[in-house]
């Protein structure tokens, strides 16, 4: 019970665009200094700039990392029509935190203040107080990329009169970085969602962070 | 792989709280027929609380009503006012004495504990809030075979006592002194016992908060395992009637397992024995009674006793 997510390769840096310079310039015609320099550049966006320049599509970047999304298990009842919701809106979320946290955004970083999405109130501003562990924020200003390795997010769901109102989101992620501060670093724990009038939020969270360099 | 940090943290968006007896209490035996076992009142309502309320006050009940009885409008045997912080995991409790001499509201001055006999959970939230000055989020009333059944069903508790006691009726052998396991019927039996205490009604009600903490260490450490709070809130739900939802019973439950055990505080609101007509009363100090409310009221901990 597995769902694709959202492509994570992030912020690859010049060392990448450069590798994909390299690749689209034995394509195609030629590699432009500005796509090498420029931000926060994607395999994704860089694929899409080496297709435009030849008028057809060809993926070069490497398949993005998909995050795996299951249910652990639901409790009460909640029939199978709505379950696929569930899991697809609270990975959502998940993955949203992540990208904001920790994936996304242009690197060397260290402006984390909106790396909270999805958050209630009272979480995001608890989660700023841990926002080292919460986020990049330890290393961001000396990292030049990151790259996600692997992604997982496991489902318990309360599950009232066929409705679900509440989940426990284990996770697990994994990913790497170029830079003064290169290293694997894996974040894990839960998440505690509920859904009252809106959609999923997250009202806490149990996470702990770990590094290798 | 080396672990930088690690952290735990709960924060509730608004509403508050449930209960830290039976409310995060967890698997009892299933069955088809689901008595309300357990009543959760909102008193406050949602959006009359502030959406980055870090306290949230419960007002736990252990009602008398024997069964048949409607345990809503029957006497208030224990009484603990339990604030959780959610943001620093601090808790606390004011025990109140049940024969203290109140007003009720409505009702004039009465022994607190006929404040659910005459008004249900909103009258007794109304004369609590009149003794300490706390106005609970919420009401929870249990009778004492649901709560039996919830501390067997999370596997027993342990608490510290710290002289022993005996009563002929409810416990003839009696509760020795030191750290004791407790089963279902025992940890009703050592919360309910007076006769055997020396400080009768007061000892009784810092007897319950040990209890309230053997209840916490236990949920506290199954609270990560996987599922353990969902299959607590769907019993709660079979058992209770609240006017609080699924969600909102989630939040409680997480709050009250994020609770840090060096950071909860208890008092006992001292009293005075004495007589109104035949009837023996405990005349509050009220004075202390407020001082704990005023302590207690922005971060759920106490000062002192």
């Amino acid at each position: 019970m597995f769902s694709p997510a959202a492509g994570h390769r992030r912020s690859p840096g010049v060392l990448t665009s450069l590798v994909v310079c390299l690749l689209v310039a034995a394509l195609l015609s030629g590699c432009s200094r500005e796509s090498a320099g420029t931000g926060p550049a994607t395999p994704r966006a860089d694929s899409a700039r080496a297709a435009d320049a030849r008028g057809s599509s060809v993926t070069l970047a490497a398949a993005p990392v998909r995050t795996r999304a299951g249910f652990h298990r639901v409790h009460g009842r909640l029939p199978d029509a709505r379950r696929k919701p569930v899991r697809r809106q609270v990975a959502a979320v998940v993955e949203r935190w992540w990208q904001a946290a920790y994936l996304g955004g242009t690197y060397p970083r260290t402006g984390f203040r909106d790396a909270f999405p999805g958050f209630t109130r009272g979480a995001r501003a608890q989660a700023r107080r841990d926002v080292r562990l919460m986020s990049n924020r330890d290393i961001g200003g000396r990292v030049d990329s990151v790259t996600q390795e692997a992604g997982e997010v496991r489902l318990d769901v309360l599950a009232v009169g066929g409705r679900a109102h509440a989940v426990t989101a284990r996770f697990r992620l994994r990913f790497s970085t170029t830079g003064r501060a290169a290293r694997t670093t894996v974040v894990r724990g839960r998440l505690l969602l509920t859904r009252r009038h809106g959609p999923w939020r997250v009202f806490g969270y149990d996470v702990s962070k770990g590094g290798r360099a | 792989m080396r672990t930088l940090v690690s952290g735990w943290r709960t924060a509730l968006r608004s509403t508050l709280l449930g209960a830290v007896l039976a409310a995060t209490a967890l698997v009892v035996p299933d069955s088809s027929v689901h008595p309300t076992d357990v009543s959760l009142v909102r008193v406050r309502q949602a959006t009359g609380v502030s959406a980055d309320s870090r306290v949230i006050w419960i007002l736990g009940v252990g009602s008398d009503a024997r069964p048949g009885q409607d345990m809503n409008r029957a006497r208030g045997d224990a009484l603990q006012l339990v604030g959780i912080n959610t943001e620093t995991g601090a808790a606390t409790a004011i025990g109140v004495p049940r024969d203290s001499w109140v007003d009720i509201p409505g009702h004039g001055h009465e022994k607190i504990n006929s404040a659910l006999y005459l008004g249900g959970p909103r009258t007794m939230a109304a004369a609590m809030t009149g003794l300490t000055g706390i106005q609970p989020d919420y009401v929870m009333v249990t009778r004492f075979p649901f709560f039996e059944d919830m501390i067997d069903s999370i596997g027993g508790i342990t608490v510290t006592n710290p002289r022993p006691f005996a009563d002929p009726y409810l416990k003839k052998a009696g509760f020795r002194q030191g750290r004791i396991r407790l089963g279902g019927y025992d940890a009703m039996a050592f919360s309910r016992i007076r006769k055997g205490l020396v400080g009768g009604d007061f000892d009784r009600s810092a007897n319950q908060q040990r209890t309230l903490r053997g209840i916490h260490a236990r949920i506290r450490a199954r609270a990560a395992e996987p599922g353990f709070i969902e299959r607590g809130v769907l019993t709660v739900l079979q058992h209770t009637h609240t006017d609080a939802g699924p969600a909102e019973l989630f939040e409680i439950a997480q709050a009250v397992a994020q609770v840090r055990p060096d950071r909860i505080t208890t008092c006992v609101v001292r009293g005075r024995i004495g007589w109104v007509g035949p009837a023996s009363v405990v005349f509050p100090d009220v004075a202390q009674a407020r001082r704990l409310g005023d302590e207690a009221r922005a971060d759920a901990t106490l000062r002192g006793c």
